[in-house]
Parts: structure tokens; sequence; C-alpha cells
């Protein structure tokens, strides 16, 4: 307990505050800015880090990795584009919430689950560290191959009203990931000859081809008099309201928790099955996709928790969770701060830091997400005519500047048309993306399974923890048909 | 007024950036005189915070007073396997201001041909660091050595298991290399992306043994969650451990990483250039990073030396992947 007030102590310094302060302002910057993200802008300031003293250091990095999951969220609402992948299950329910007119109550519902996510996430930090990292450690190729068919099974419940044309997509999907060089054989795919394609093709162009760029062709081609959606309001969701959805963030929080501490899964993963978890608890699931409010609390309070579990098999095992997590890493490594076994031992004071840096960044993150509302409110007043063809600009120039590599803005250009076919001959896009997201996670840890088994499929029945995850990917992409069925059978039934 | 203000800062503006423009375009050869005449890009294919990365960054950090106090920037030009920064130095040839970080991993990706470049692509200046590769298992594991893990390996063919990075990568063609001396015992290479997922598997149990270096997992040999049954070159952090050579194993696969220029240097500029690597290396702030990162200096007499020594690299582990008949002979 000493240890942790030591901690507040040292967090609460006046420059550190400053720091903490300008993390979370890039934070949400990069986070809402579609083509950056959490990893973008850790490494933008990792240079910076040289300069400072080890806990400045990491206390800006924390609060900039943290407030990046919410800052995803306001573009995610806003204007329906994600802004960096783990907020991709935010736009399902957020951007119909906000187009119906309520951006203000969407993001209201999204700082709330983010701040509670993000404090349950810490929560678990502390007082799980050494459990939860073993724990991770058992999740092998089999386990990771079950959790990566149960994110892809919730294809079912994101295709809407034509299943096949959602299946399709999805196989385009897998189609696109397996471009690139093959990680078990280091073999070029489907490259053509071009060392353009070893690297694959990446999700964020993907993301912003699909989400903004072919969203500004649908929205050029529209009638202007259908995007008007009424009065829209800035108001804030009632109290009440927030707490009402509790047991969505509770869910979230876990399955963020949960997903976020396994190395190689990460807080895309975590949102996406946050949101179908909650559609498939909701008594009402039909209201999902259309601006249910747990529908937008479950995913948020997911993958802020994410940031706390993914520093998990950091800090205990020197192992980073996530790409964010591997360029804290490097950034620590850089301060002579070795994660691992030995540094809760060694180095408490910092670790301490560090657990109630978490705690003021994510009351940083409350306060700065607060002063933002009314700001995001008045941008999805903007005509979607004018206000897409900003975003695509933006949007290109992150893609472009991610890797400064113009191919990457050429290949969001692709898939902005493809999106947009895609749309208007009613295909439905997440089922694509996520194909992309979950095909290597699928492939790879199937065939080193099976490496591992000498060829024998009875591994993925061994593992209980696999069986388990399959199981609920059957079931998972068995409910809507079943449902469906329920419901016909009940009609004609008198 | 004060719109009249505005209108002109606005045009300043626009000029300046047209002048940053005018600036950036590459001027190679028109500053023989007084190099450096401009600010000095490294550029990398790493990931940021990565240990190459953090090597191209901490070369920027010391570096400025060895070049004219100009700035040198990191620039990250990640894709292709390399190729897109390999692409970039041919763009540039004979400019002195674009250094290039290089490592083992460039040399093994000329030589499958994964990308079109070889060793002529770049100018070769200075081998800065290696960080010799080891082999771990967990505290738990039943291996003393590497003959113990080799004659279960024998009598249990196919059923050892090894977690490293990447396939047909400097990694495995390292471990490749030291089981070809135990007469290349059936293990199998679990390919993982990254070096610290590759120790994942091994200390969740899941393979028997990992590939890696020090760094990724000093601090579970410092736990003694992990410990190391050979490494392929002695390391003051490491002075139990036997190397491959004294367990009769004789070879010693390294990661190495240096510094190259754009091809097409000039004899002048490669000798100027080299002299101002050495003295920043010799740096203490440059020499506190090597220590702290655990890495070995791994200079060459001359940068001929290591152009030559980078072509040989190449071609051995050109020859290392015929013979396991993994090169595509397509290509």
């Amino acid at each position: 307990m000493s240890l942790l007030l030591g901690g507040f102590a040292t967090a609460l310094q006046p420059a550190n505050l400053g720091f903490i302060l300008v993390g979370t302002i890039v934070g949400v910057f990069a986070g809402a800015m579609p083509g950056l993200s959490s990893t973008v802008g850790l490494a933008l300031v990792l240079p910076l880090t040289f300069a400072l003293d080890p806990q400045p250091a990491l206390l800006m990095m924390v609060s900039l990795y943290m407030a990046a999951q919410y800052g995803g969220s306001i573009t995610a609402i806003a204007i329906g584009v994600p802004g960096s992948s783990p907020a991709l299950a935010t736009t399902f329910d957020g951007y119909p919430m906000s187009r119906g007119g309520e951006a203000g109550r969407a993001l209201g519902i999204s700082l709330f689950a983010s701040v509670t996510g993000g404090l349950l996430g810490a929560v678990l930090l502390m007082v799980a560290l050494g459990p939860l990292a073993r724990a991770a450690l058992s999740f092998g190729p089999a386990e990771s191959f079950g959790l990566g068919v149960l994110g892809l099974s919730i294809v079912a419940n994101l295709v809407g009203r034509d299943p096949l044309k959602g299946m399709v997509s999805a196989l385009l999907g897998l189609l696109f990931f397996t471009v690139g060089l093959d990680v078990l054989s280091g073999s070029p795919r489907l490259t053509f000859g071009t060392t353009t394609l070893m690297d694959g093709i990446g999700l964020v162009p993907m993301l912003i081809g699909f989400f903004a760029i072919a969203e500004a062709f649908a929205a050029l081609a529209r009638d202007p008099k259908e995007d008007r959606t009424g009065a829209i309001e800035g108001r804030l969701p009632r109290p009440g309201e927030l707490l009402a959805l509790w047991p969505a963030i509770l869910r979230g929080s876990a399955i963020g928790g949960a997903i976020g501490a396994i190395p190689g899964a990460g807080a895309t993963i975590a949102s996406i099955v946050a949101w179908n978890e909650e559609k498939r608890a909701s008594k009402t699931p039909e209201r999902f996709g259309s601006g249910a409010p747990e529908g937008i609390a479950a995913p948020e309070a997911a993958n802020n928790a994410c940031v706390g579990a993914a520093m998990i098999p950091l800090l205990a095992l020197g192992i980073p969770g996530s790409a964010s997590a591997a360029v804290l890493l490097g950034g620590l490594t850089v301060q002579g701060v070795r994660p691992g076994p030995l540094l809760l031992a060694e180095q408490a004071p910092l670790v301490y830091a560090l657990y109630a840096g978490f705690f003021i960044a994510v009351l940083f993150m409350a306060g700065v997400g607060l002063l933002g509302i009314p700001v995001w409110t008045r941008v999805v007043r903007l005509p979607p005519a004018v206000l897409m063809p900003m975003v695509v600009g933006i949007s290109l120039v992150g893609t472009f500047a991610l890797r400064g590599n113009a191919f990457d803005a050429w290949a969001a250009l692709f898939f902005g048309a493809l999106g947009f076919a895609m749309l208007r001959r009613g295909f439905p896009l997440v089922p694509a993306v996520l194909g992309l997201i979950l095909g290597p996670m699928i492939e790879t840890n199937y065939r080193r399974a099976l490496t591992l088994s000498s060829g024998s499929h009875m591994t993925f029945v061994e593992s209980p923890i696999c069986m388990l995850l399959l199981v609920l990917a059957v079931a998972s992409f068995a409910a809507p048909t079943l449902r469906a069925r329920l419901t016909r059978a009940r009609k004609t039934s008198p | 007024m004060s719109r009249v203000r505005a209108d002109v800062s606005r045009w300043g503006a626009i000029a300046a950036a047209f002048l940053l423009i005018a600036c950036e375009a590459p001027d190679p050869g028109a500053d023989g005189a007084s190099y450096p005449s401009r600010p000095i890009e490294i550029v990398s294919w790493a990931s940021p915070g990565g240990p190459t990365d953090v090597l191209s960054r901490s070369l920027a950090r010391v570096g400025s007073p060895y070049f004219g106090d100009q700035r040198i920037n990191v620039v990250n030009r990640q894709g292709g396997a390399g190729a897109a920064t390999m692409q970039y130095l041919s763009g540039r040839a004979g400019d002195p201001h674009v250094l290039a970080v290089f490592t083992a991993s460039g040399a093994v990706n000329m030589a499958t041909g994964r990308i079109p470049f070889g060793p002529g692509d770049v100018t070769p200046l200075l081998r800065v660091q290696m960080d010799p590769f080891l082999i771990a298992v967990v505290d738990e594991s039943p291996f003393r050595s590497l003959d113990e893990f080799f004659a279960e390996a024998r009598s249990r063919p196919g059923e050892l298991s090894i977690a490293g990075f990447g396939a047909a990568s400097a990694h495995f063609l390292g471990f490749s290399r030291l089981t070809a001396l135990a007469g290349d015992p059936d293990i199998r290479w679990i390919a993982y992306p990254g070096s610290s997922d590759a120790a994942v598997a091994a200390l969740g149990g899941h393979t028997d043994a990992v590939h890696s270096n020090y760094n990724t997992i000093r601090e579970h040999i410092r736990a003694g969650s992990m410990r190391v049954l050979g490494v392929a070159l002695p390391l003051d952090a490491l002075p139990e451990t036997r190397t491959y050579a004294e367990q009769g194993y004789d070879v010693a696969p390294v990661h190495w990483r240096g510094v190259v220029g754009p091809p097409g240097l000039s004899a002048e500029h490669v000798s100027d250039i080299r002299g101002r690597l050495e003295a920043l290396i010799g740096d203490p702030a440059f020499d506190e990073y090597m220590s702290e990162a655990a890495m070995e200096y791994a200079v060459m007499e001359g940068a001929p030396v290591f152009a030559d020594w980078l072509a040989s690299e190449v071609a051995e582990s050109r020859s290392e992947l015929e013979r396991l008949g993994l090169l595509d002979s397509s290509r």
C-alpha cells in the first residue's frame, strides 16, 4: 500500500502530470485520426522519451496508449470511420446512433465505458500480474487458433439480410490476407513477383478505403436530402442511463482483460468479441447494429481494459502483448528498464508509479474527452459531401505517413473503389475486415499446432481451452440462423 | 490591417513550403567540398522500438557532432522485407547524406532472392555490432547441454521442436549451421513473426527450446526461469555458459548490424564517412547504449573488408539454403 502511495506521489509531480497530459492529448489525436494508431503515436513520441527520465517517459507513453483507445471511437462514432482498428466494433452501433442525431450520447457512452474499462484493466494489472501472466503463457498455437475461429464466427452476426453475401465478403478478406510472405515457410504468396506486396495487404489501407473512401463515394452518390437526420444533438447521456450499462461494461472489461493479456491477440479482437457477446447476452439482440447503447459500451470497455492487460505479459515476462506494447518495450529498454520476472522486485517504485499513472491517465482521458465532445458533435453536423472528402484527404496522408510508402495510399484507394462497389451490391464490408484481421491468426496457429502435433488434429480437441472456444464459435455461428428459425416457428404455431 | 498581415503570412508560408520542397530535392555530387552540407538521413526498414531501430536512433542521437553538427534523422522505410529501403538507397546512388542500417536479415533476404537486390546494391561502411545466437530452454527442461538436446533429438526424430524467428531467416540459418555439425537431427523449427513470440512459445511449454538472442530472454535467464544450453560466442553477461565451439560445434552464427551507404559512393566518401562513424561509436554515450543493450562491438578492419565479408555472407547463406533445399531455383 505504501508502495502505491509512493507511486501516486511520483506520478502526481507537476512535471509528470504535464507528460501525462501531453500523452493523453497526443493519444486521443493519434487514435481519432484514421491512419494513425496508438502504435504510430507511440513511435512518434519514442525519440522524445530518450531525453526523459524513465518515470515521465513511461507515464507519457502509457497515457498515450490508453487515450488512443478512446480516441479511435471518436471518428468511429462521428463519421463511421474507425480511427484505429480497435474501434472497428464501435462503428456497428456508435455510427447509427450518431446518424440518428445522438452523437453526444454515443460519445458520452463511449467515454464512460472507456474510462471504466481502463480503470478495471489497471486494477486487473495490479492485482493479478503474476497469475494472469502465467495463464497467458498457456495460450499456445491450438488455443490461439480457437480464439481466431471464435472471432471469425462473429461474421454470422454481421452479415445482415443476405448471409451468402456476408460469407463472400468474409472469404474476400481471407483471400487478401494470404497475400505476402508466408510466416511459416518464408515464401512469397500471390505477390506477382513484386516486392511491394511482400508485406501483405495492410489493415489500415483497408479500413480507410472501406470506411472513409467508399463511404465518401456513397455520400456523394446519395441525394443530400437523405443525409438530413433531423436535429443533431450534442446532449450527453443521462447518469441513470450510464449506470444501467454496468453489465455491458463489466462484461466488456472482463473480455478485454482476458484477451488483452494473451500475446498476439489484441484489442481489435477483444472489442469485436465483446460486441458479439453483448449481442448474444441481450434479450433484444435485434437492436444491435442500429444504435444499441450496450453495443458501444461493451467494445469500448474492452479495448481500454486491454491496455492494462497488455501490460501484464510486458511487465511480468518482458513480452509485448501487442504492437503498441512492443514500441513501449523499446522505449523502456532504451531507458535501461528491463521488464521481466524480476522487474517488480527490483524496480518496485517505477512499477507502482506506472500503476498510479494508469489511474491518473484515465482521469485525464475523461477530462480531455469531455472537453472534446462538443467539438466532435459539431463535426457531425457538416454535410457528408463536405466532410467525407476532407476525411479522405487526411486519411490518405495518414496512410502514407504510416510507413512512408505510397503503395499503401494506392491500396486505400483500391479498397475505396472495391468497398463502394460492394456496398452498391449489398455486400457488407465488416466481414472482409474480420477475414483480413483474423486470417493470419487462424492460419499460422493452425499450421503451427499441426507441426507440433505431427499432423494430428486431436491437438485441438485435447486442449480444453481450444475446445471451449471452438464450441463457442459454433454456437455464435449458428445462433442467428437458429433464432430466425425459432421466431418463424413461434409465428407459425398458433 | 490584420487581414493584410494574415495574407502576408499566408504567402510567406507558401513561399516557405516551396523553399522546403526545393531544399528536399536530392542533389548528389554537388557537395563534394564541404561534406556534410545537409542533414544526414539514416534509413531503416525496422519497425520502431526493435533492436535495429534502437541502433539507428542511438547513432542519430549521438552522431551529430561527428557529422559537422548536421541534424541526423532516422527514416523508417518499412516494406517488402527491406526492399523499400533498398529501393530508396538505389534512388540516392552516390549521395553521401543517406546512410542505412543493414543487418544479417538483409543479407539472408538477398540470399533467398526474396528481394531483387544483392551486396552490390549497398556500399558497406562499418559493421557495428553483433548479437550472438543462443539456444535456451525453460528451467524445468531436462536438457543441460547441446549434446543432451541433440542426442534426445536423434533418438526421437521429428519430435523435439524449437521456436525461433522467421522461416528461412538469419535465425533459422544460424540454427541449421549448428545442427549441421550435429548430423542434422530432425528438430522441428516453429517459426514466429517476432523473437519475443518465439520466447513465449518456449516459456509456455509449447516447444522444447527457443533459438534467440541474449537480449530477448535476458530477464528470464536472470530470474532463473530459462537457461542457456549454448551460445555462439562468449558473452560477458553469460560467464558460465559454454559456447557452441566449447561444446564441440565449431560454428559461431550471429545476428550482426552495421551501417551502409547507397551504391556508388566514391572512395573518398567511404573513408571519410567510415572515419566519422568509427569516432561516433567510440563516443561514451554510444558505448553506454551498447553495454546497456548487451551488444558486442563487431568492427571489421576497413570498409572493403566489411564489403568482402558481406558478399561472402550472402554467398554462404545461399549455399546453406541450397543444401537445405530451400532455394527456389527459379529465382
